[in-house]
């Protein structure tokens, strides 16, 4: 073959490998998921891929990839930039994902019930029907059908609180204009990464620089702490105080570069730094604990976060007398499987997977070599669960009824006189109808504190920190200036008082507070900071509306009288009764010698006529 | 006791002779008896020329602590001037006596009410708290609820001697501040300690304890005492703080507590309430902006004092003998705010590390270890404490 047949034969198999290229190619346009981007791409030519799977534009976005013009290529997009919104999500995110669609469609993030039964509960606000944040059918607890009304009709004043002021929070409604607060609506609000100040900083050039948007457009299959802490600022403030921060006096110092700081958040708060969770401080992220069941659901509908969440502290640590449960992975649908699809090691098939508080698998807790393991999702960190089953520590009589963060929390937040202005002749943005109508909220506090915090028992029956939930005093403001209620307390439980809620901060501690610390502080049990007079406890901080009650307490002790003047909310929950107050309190008769948790006295309950027996009689009496 | 209580109260309260009518029998010349500078007979200028002639020796309350200031000026030379020689006009200068009539003058001439003290002894200062009142956060957000002179506060339990009626007078005469001793009365003066509270039969306590180290109450305390300067004024809009009387500077506080106040030895050598006065920090915004320095730690001073929040009870033993955090002792593990992390250069606000008492001393670590340890002695007055309290607390199933 000389050089010229070299270069014909060379010729023909590239123009064969062209006509078999394009063949294969109107071939395949067929089976092809993704239909072609030239359009997109011709103005967002170096916007990320939302991920490997996710590659194309216009199965999620909708649109016409195909004409030129922006406007002819916009005009059919699913919700502008985020097909995930609910009002196009059923056609982009919920196509391929319904399992997941239908779940969060009911999770408590997206219906928001507990919050607006609770501000409802504590607003005087209950008529016959019960709101969610969008209306519509959906199935209870115990998977009975239910209807709910939208809160959009919700015609009182907890109605307009939680359209103007709460839900800002609200998986369904996106918010670019908080700093440090911002976040999309729908699953992007998870599943995409936001920034402080809601601006695209990746590569589209077309896209640089423009405000409500996600910073870049990689999904975050796992999101991290820093998403969750968008919305987990305000009032329980648990991604804050997991984080190792506190908004709480809001002094605005120390300075950060001659601003306010030394962190800033959302509503002009500044955040300083406080001795993080323990679990932080671990490397670990909020959904290395939280199963995708406690943030998106499980399909049905709960009245409050508790009842939703499924995990407990006693799932990886084992309670006082039952170890960690597991089960193996043994079908190949298992949900531990499907889930650990992204993290860095997957579940395989025989790994023995820890059972959450409802007897579900974790996807990233396991049981092997006789102990427990826990992944980080994004991480992939393998952490050794301490087990506490039998210890002396947590077998002490009397303890059995005590949640683990009664005593592990290392503070706990509590925002002490939320006194809240509704003036009907100025205008707020009601975020849920879209629009500003009369009436807007404002707020002023009295005080905030991380420790000590107050004891009560919780909807479990089980002695709980508990935190002010709320210490509202309402005034309104008529249009024509007049005031119609002032510093109001609402009726509650068909009486005016305040409300303090069990409440777990998410600042636990591997060293609990210490016997003497608890038994000897009556703040521990409600009576805020306080003197003993006598038989009676005195607090100090006084609420305004009284002469001798303290802001900072539910109880007072008058001449030996233990009387409870505000409420625990939810069901069963209350104040520690005057006999259990008296238990508490007696115990500080034997700590003083007795100040070890695996002392023999502490195995069965107390015998307090021991301080009368020959032995103890001689030792009390020495000089 | 409580008739003695009654008659001390009695006796403060007997009507005053009207103080007006004191004077209105005196010819004007007898008080303005010259012109020019002299015009104001009660000034500070010419040592209340007309007041001194009858009210001899009074006026020497100008050289002592309300008219000079020393102390707080001190302090400023030693922190706050450092950066700003100006700092002291441009923040202190509201509160100094200029005569009798700033405390006399309130209706007519009389002896000043509490109100009267509390035109100056306002906020942080002592004298506030007497009447229940403790600072408020400086944020706006926190600036609600009552006001008096213009300054919001926190609603305290009131010491003991303000519910039963007594004025600031009752224990601070005019004559010992003429003679600039803090005051007149001390506790013992009207009070004999009785056996009966356990408390009292402890001879330590006696001993070694201000009656006031257990019975104040509470005591405001502001941990980190910021003082921001602005040299353009606009940029304070970005600070939603309290408004000062300065136009050149914003105040804050990195965080204020009024429970129970730490305890330290005053210059007696008795266990005292002390409170930090002042963890003073500097900033100058337009430097920091600059990036210069920022959040610069003057000062980290305590004081041994005098809380005005006198009540018949207190703490429980363990408040202090189980509480190292009460002494600047906090153990690691307890640790709350993380000072380090954000720049404020102090480990902790409870550690006594970097930090000291100017008039007075941290208690020592070992005294403190010696006091915690669980003697016999403790033990069994520990035990009877609580029997006796535990003995009238009444078993109920009401929450």
């Amino acid at each position: 073959m000389n050089g010229v047949q070299v270069i014909k034969s060379r010729a023909r198999q590239l123009a064969a490998l062209f006509f078999l290229t394009i063949l294969l190619a109107v071939v395949c346009a067929g089976c092809v998921v993704q239909k072609k981007a030239e359009g997109c791409i011709s103005c967002h030519g170096n916007l990320e891929h939302a991920s490997k799977s996710h590659s194309g534009c216009v199965d999620c976005h909708g649109g016409n990839s195909s004409s030129r013009d922006k406007d002819g290529a916009h005009t059919t997009l699913h919700s502008k930039a985020n097909p995930s919104s609910p009002d196009s999500w059923e056609k982009s995110c919920g196509k391929c994902h319904r399992y997941q669609l239908e779940r969060v469609k009911s999770t408590l993030m997206q219906t928001n019930e507990g919050m607006i039964r609770n501000i409802q509960l504590t607003w005087e606000g209950m008529d016959d029907h019960s709101y969610n944040s969008t209306g519509g059918k959906f199935f209870d607890a115990a998977g009975k059908p239910v209807e709910y009304d939208s809160v959009e009709h919700l015609d009182n004043l907890s109605g307009e609180l939680y359209r103007k002021f709460c839900s800002r929070c609200h998986v369904g409604s996106s918010n670019s204009e908080s700093y440090g607060a911002a976040h999309a609506s729908g699953c992007a609000a998870c599943h995409f990464p936001w920034n402080d100040t809601a601006t695209y900083e990746g590569s589209d050039k077309t896209m640089k620089g423009r405000g409500g948007h996600s910073a870049n457009h990689s999904m975050t299959p796992l999101p991290e702490t820093q998403v969750c802490a968008r919305c987990h600022n305000r009032s329980g403030r648990i991604a804050l105080s997991y984080q190792g921060l506190y908004d709480g006096n809001n002094g605005l110092v120390p300075t950060s570069q001659g601003e306010a700081g030394p962190l800033m958040t959302s509503g002009a708060r500044n955040l300083t730094r406080i001795s993080p969770d323990v679990h932080f401080a671990a490397g670990m992220e909020c959904i290395d604990c939280h199963t995708s069941r406690d943030v998106m659901g499980d399909g049905f509908a709960y009245r409050n976060m508790y009842q939703q969440t499924e995990i407990s502290c006693e799932d990886c640590h084992g309670s006082s007398s039952v170890v960690p449960r597991f089960r193996e992975v043994t079908r190949e649908n298992d949900e531990a499987l499907r889930e650990s699809k992204s993290y860095k090691q997957p579940v395989t098939s025989g790994m023995r997977m820890i059972q959450t508080a409802k007897g579900r698998s974790y996807s990233n807790v396991f049981f092997k070599d006789g102990a427990v393991w826990l992944q980080g999702k994004k991480s992939g960190k393998l952490h050794r669960s301490k087990v506490i089953t039998g210890t002396a520590e947590h077998t002490i009589a009397g303890h059995g009824r005590l949640e683990c963060y009664a005593c592990h929390s290392h503070t706990s937040v509590q925002c002490y006189g939320c006194h809240t202005r509704y003036d009907r002749g100025k205008p707020g943005m009601d975020f849920i109808k879209g629009e500003e109508t009369a009436g807007a909220f404002s707020e002023t506090e009295d005080y905030r504190m991380l420790f000590p915090f107050p004891l009560a028992l919780n909807q479990r029956g089980r002695i709980s920190p508990v935190t002010p939930g709320c210490q509202t005093f309402v005034t309104v403001a008529e249009a024509d200036g007049s005031t119609s209620k002032t510093e109001y307390v609402a009726k509650f439980k068909g009486k005016q008082q305040l409300r303090f809620a069990p409440f777990y901060s998410h600042n636990s501690t591997k060293k609990a507070i210490t016997c003497a610390e608890c038994h000897g502080n009556p703040a521990f049990l409600g009576f805020g900071q306080h003197i003993v007079e006598g038989s009676s406890i005195k607090g100090t901080l006084i609420c305004e509306r009284s002469d001798s009650k303290p802001l900072d307490g539910f109880l007072t002790m008058e001449h030996g009288r233990v009387n409870a003047f505000s409420a625990i909310t939810r069901e069963n929950s209350r104040p520690l009764s005057g006999t259990e107050v008296k238990r508490t309190l007696s115990v500080n008769l034997c700590l003083p010698c007795h100040d070890k948790a695996r002392d023999p006295i502490y195995r069965k309950g107390i015998n307090l006529r021991a301080l009368d027996d020959t032995l103890h009689r001689r030792l009390l009496s020495a000089p | 006791m409580r008739w003695m209580i009654l008659f001390i109260v009695g006796f403060c309260l007997l009507p005053e002779p009207d103080a007006m009518a004191a004077h209105t029998g005196l010819v004007c010349s007898s008080c303005h008896r010259q012109g020019g500078g002299y015009s104001d007979p009660a000034s500070r200028l010419n040592r209340a020329g007309g007041c001194a002639v009858c009210h001899q020796g009074h006026e020497r309350i100008f050289d002592h602590a309300m008219g000079q200031r020393s102390g707080e000026e001190q302090f400023v030379q030693r922190s706050y001037a450092r950066f700003d020689s100006g700092f002291w006009e441009k923040n202190c200068n509201s509160c100094h006596l200029k005569g009798c009539l700033d405390c006399h003058g309130e209706k007519g001439l009389a002896k000043p009410t509490v109100a009267a003290c509390q035109r100056c002894h306002t906020g942080y200062f002592t004298g506030w708290d007497y009447s229940g009142r403790a600072p408020r956060e400086d944020n706006m957000r926190y600036q609600r609820g009552i006001a008096v002179n213009g300054e919001t506060f926190l609603k305290m339990l009131p010491d003991v001697h303000y519910s039963a009626g007594m004025t600031c007078g009752a224990c601070h005469s005019m004559k010992s501040l003429a003679e600039g001793q803090k005051s007149s009365k001390g506790c013992r003066d009207c009070h004999k300690p009785s056996q009966k509270p356990l408390e009292h039969r402890i001879a330590a306590h006696m001993e070694r304890l201000e009656c006031y180290a257990c019975h104040s109450a509470w005591a405001p305390q502001e941990y980190g005492t910021f003082y921001l300067r602005f040299r353009d004024q606009r940029m304070k809009e970005d600070f939603d703080l309290t408004p000062t009387s300065s136009a050149e500077y914003l105040r804050s506080a990195y965080l204020k507590k009024q429970d129970a106040p730490p305890l330290g030895i005053n210059a007696a050598g008795r266990i005292s309430p002390i409170r930090p006065m002042f963890i003073a920090y500097y900033t100058d915004i337009m430097t920091a902006r600059n990036n210069g320095p920022e959040n610069t730690l003057l000062a980290a001073e305590w004081r041994a004092y005098f809380p005005h929040t006198i009540r018949r009870g207190s703490v429980t033993c363990e408040g202090c003998h189980d509480n190292p955090t009460r002494f600047l002792l906090e153990p690691e593990s307890r640790r709350i705010y993380n000072l380090k992390k954000d720049g404020l250069g102090l480990e902790s606000f409870w550690s006594q590390k970097e930090q000291r008492v100017s008039n007075g001393s941290f208690m020592d670590a070992a005294r403190y270890l010696r006091m915690s340890s669980k003697s016999p002695a403790y033990t069994k007055a520990y035990v009877e404490k609580w029997k006796t309290f535990l003995n009238h607390v009444e078993n109920s199933s009401r929450p």
